[in-house]
């Protein structure tokens, strides 16, 4: 098995066809599903992170490679080691995923992803450039250390990330039930990327949804809630430098001028998070929205 | 290496070209403010709980201040096809120009804004300099 064979390079010309597609989509049923500068930036996300991944893939590898020299089980590359590591990274990566929103240091690269306004099949190309400084490797690199290749992580990995691809649209609403049940889709990714304080911080799900039906993480889509998407404040430019490290100087703003006792806390602690309390986290959202709602009781659709 | 810069190239290409076809096909749009009502709605998404009480809309519906009960001021305004807020926290950046209302919020990314309020313009003018 080839250690460098990546999936992804073999799915850019599926991905450009795709975004392709959906922008004819766009242009009949919903012109403003794209934004020609967003989706500049989007693109250039991936193509920078693509960029990083070359830089920082070798240290990560030499990593995974050592672990594996230390391995707890022999697994080898059985059929069944395949399906069996799939399932195990996607776990993985529910976990990365989910600190990814509930840690600070975390989110100052996942953030990257969330930065749209716009929800389509270029949003699933603004990845991080910053993963590596994140440290988000190390919630899948255990893996290696069980006994699984770090060749075949990598592969696997890689097609997790191409079964995310097409779950960013509108363009499609729901699937059949029993796939709905099990597998991430564009109605439970929608409601990932959703800002309304009822879907904020739910459906961290990769490939299978089961993970977040499991952790209490689960929302559906509701179908009298329009969803506005993006982050809680909303960045309000288009340039490319700010939004890959926006929330890296505010973190770094926020350590420099907070007493000594705090500064630790806006590293560690969830993102909207401040010693005085003047910003508000996800949770603080949800909860005045879950309040003022008992108060005023909406009819879910 | 050759081989790296090659797809780089192709794959900067194909950002370019994909981009410039969102432009072609008239993707986005032009969204304009119609009324108060709608501006209450966006502030109170941004900012769940800002329950606007004073609304003051551009006369080409490109931003809008309001106020709360609680006298936070909220900026609105476009940002491509959708719309971006922030609560106001100083009148540092803010300069009247007959009608028109000029403010920067003190984000350099978030840029500056000019809107014409019309005969409100004054008014917001003169109350924004209470924001300490």
């Amino acid at each position: 098995m080839p250690i460098d064979f990546k999936p992804t390079d073999y799915a850019v010309p599926a991905f450009v066809l795709l975004v392709l597609i959906e922008m004819i989509w766009a242009r009949r049923r919903a012109p403003d599903a794209y934004e020609p500068r967003d989706t500049l930036v989007s693109l250039a996300f991936g193509l920078g992170s693509t960029v990083a991944g070359l830089l920082t893939g070798g240290l990560v590898l030499a990593l995974a490679l050592w672990l594996y020299e230390n391995r707890l089980f022999e697994i080898g590359w059985a059929w069944w080691a395949w399906g069996l590591c799939f399932v195990l990274d996607d776990f993985a990566y529910y976990w990365a995923h989910r600190t990814g929103h509930r840690v600070r240091w975390f989110w100052a690269s996942h953030v990257n992803h969330h930065s749209s306004q716009h929800y389509n099949l270029s949003t699933a190309l603004r990845q991080s450039w910053t993963g590596f400084i994140a440290l988000s490797f190390i919630f899948r690199i255990p893996l290696a250390l069980i006994g699984f290749h770090p060749a075949m992580i990598a592969i696997v990995g890689g097609f997790n990330l191409i079964y995310q691809f097409w779950i960013h649209t509108e363009a499609i609403r729901r699937l059949p039930r029993w796939f709905e049940a099990v597998m991430n889709t564009p109605s439970h990714h929608r409601v990932h990327h959703a800002t309304n304080p009822v879907y904020l911080d739910r459906n961290y799900a990769g490939t299978f949804i089961i993970w977040d039906k499991l952790f209490g993480t689960y929302q559906r889509e509701l179908d009298g809630e329009r969803i506005r998407y993006g982050i809680v404040k909303q960045l309000g430019t288009f340039n490319l430098l700010w939004s890959v490290f926006h929330e890296w100087i505010g973190i770094a703003r926020d350590v420099w001028r907070a007493p000594w006792r705090h500064k630790l806390s806006y590293l560690w602690r969830p993102p909207g998070w401040s010693h005085d309390g003047g910003r508000d986290t996800s949770d603080a959202i949800r909860e005045r929205w879950r309040q003022r709602a008992e108060a005023q009781p909406v009819s879910e659709a | 290496m050759t081989g790296l810069a090659l797809q780089f190239g192709g794959s900067l290409a194909a950002v370019l070209a994909l981009a410039w076809l969102a432009a072609k096909l008239g993707l986005g749009g032009d969204p304009r403010l119609r009324d108060p009502d709608e501006a209450r709605r966006l502030a109170d998404e941004a900012v769940c709980g800002f329950d606007a009480d004073e609304v003051a809309l551009d006369r080409a519906g490109i931003g809008a201040l309001l106020r709360d009960r609680e006298g936070r001021v909220m900026l609105i305004r476009r940002h491509g096809v959708r719309w971006v807020a922030r609560l106001l926290d100083s009148h540092a950046g803010v300069r009247l120009d007959r009608s028109f209302l000029e403010i920067a919020t003190g984000e350099r990314g978030f840029g500056t804004i000019t809107l014409d309020l019309g005969e409100q313009a004054q008014v917001w003018a003169g109350s924004l300099r209470r924001i300490k």
